[in-house]
């Protein structure tokens, strides 16, 4: 399911890594940087601030491989370090500037065209990318967490420090954002089966 | 880890419909990684030594100034070739698209070589960007190049190649030529759009 799984590394890799071996480290770096990297860059949405949890990650993970036991994956403790990373930084008060995380939807309303807003044209509403960059980065998170790395709304919740009815609640607004697009690709994808049908038919 | 409930309970509140849900779960997970900028793996190695977390290799110690010495001979080298890439048509190919192989493999000379694959890549980044008018074969051998070390950095963090050591040496010596090339390359270029 999750990229970070799909992973596998050798265990004298991490073996030689939990002694400290540089190359060992390259390695698994090489082997988890650009899901570590994608993960912070979708919360985030920016590359700064990305490169800076990739970094405390892996930083992070040459701290704490010695205490690394195996398990679970590798990719799955590189993941739990690296989502930690950033919802703390999402959490923090400086990338927040004294928001609440519950109010963060009242600044993100619904066809305001900031340039990140999701279209109306049938092109652009197609861009997941833009519709995620729609949401506030909670939610982002959340969507993110609970649908592609298969996290439960009670192990979101956790992490965040609040209850699983926001966790909940965030994903819901969420999906009810991304409607839309998603309403007008499931047509989209209706009228081709149709026209597949057709052609079919024809031949 | 979720439950059939739960997502059920999620599209409820949303009105989403199950083929909608299906759909954006499928292409979330479709979206593509983005690969990090080359220069954090740098940045993290020089915090993580900082901190000491990294493990100094003794022979190190010793081999130190004949790996500096190696680079001051690369880098005369370089500075040397550079009039010839003036006076040549930098962009042509062809470039081997095998590495050669190496007689000699041993630790040390892998770990120099990855040295110097770094130092490279500092002074690369260390010249001017890319502006002005690029030839387009220019940019296409630039292109071309950096390619090719993508490739080979993808085969050289591939867990699956499992590769000994004399073939990981093979495939850094050739990284740090293509780097050589991608840096007199870039030189050149440098030299022109500054006149």
């Amino acid at each position: 399911m999750s990229k970070f799984t799909d992973i596998t590394l050798d265990p004298g890799i991490v073996r030689r890594a939990a002694h400290g071996d540089v190359r060992a480290h390259e390695i698994i770096y090489r082997a988890f940087s650009a899901p570590v990297y994608s993960i912070c860059l979708r919360f985030t949405r920016v590359p700064a601030q990305a490169e800076d949890l990739l970094q405390d990650t892996f930083v992070e993970v040459m701290r704490s491989i010695d205490t690394f036991r195996g398990e679970a994956q590798l990719g799955t403790w590189i993941r739990q370090v690296a989502v930690s990373k950033a919802l703390m930084f999402l959490r923090s008060a400086w990338y927040r500037r004294g928001q609440s995380l519950d109010d963060e939807w009242d600044d993100v309303t619904p066809g305001r065209n900031d340039g990140h807003g999701v279209s109306a044209s049938p092109d652009e509403a197609l861009d997941l990318d833009a519709a995620l960059a729609s949401l506030p980065p909670v939610s982002r998170a959340v969507v993110w967490l609970h649908d592609v790395e298969g996290f439960t709304h009670k192990e979101i919740a956790g992490m965040l420090g609040k209850s699983e009815s926001f966790s909940k609640s965030q994903l819901s607004r969420a999906y009810q954002r991304l409607r839309p697009m998603l309403e007008a690709e499931t047509e989209r994808n209706a009228d081709d089966r149709a026209l597949d049908n057709r052609v079919a038919g024809h031949c | 880890m979720n439950s059939d409930e739960s997502e059920k309970e999620d599209g409820m509140t949303s009105g989403i419909g199950v083929m909608e849900r299906e759909l954006l779960q499928q292409r979330l997970r479709a979206l593509p990684d983005t690969p990090p900028p080359r220069d954090v793996w740098r940045r993290i190695t020089e915090q993580a030594h900082a901190e000491g977390l990294l493990r100094q290799r003794p022979r190190w110690g010793g081999a130190r100034w004949l790996a500096g010495a190696g680079l001051a001979a690369a880098v005369t080298l370089s500075v040397l070739q550079l009039p010839w890439f003036d006076a040549q048509p930098l962009t042509d190919g062809p470039f081997p698209t095998e590495p050669a192989v190496m007689e000699s493999t041993t630790t040390r000379s892998l770990d120099a070589l990855m040295v110097q694959s770094q130092w490279l890549e500092r002074h690369l980044r260390a010249l001017p960007e890319e502006r002005g008018v690029m030839r387009a074969s220019t940019a296409a051998t630039i292109s071309e190049l950096q390619d090719r070390v993508a490739a080979i950095d993808y085969t050289l963090n591939d867990p699956g190649a499992d590769l000994t050591v004399a073939q990981q040496e093979t495939f850094w010596r050739e990284r740090v030529r293509l780097m050589n090339s991608l840096m007199q390359v870039r030189y050149a270029h440098a030299r022109r759009t500054s006149f």
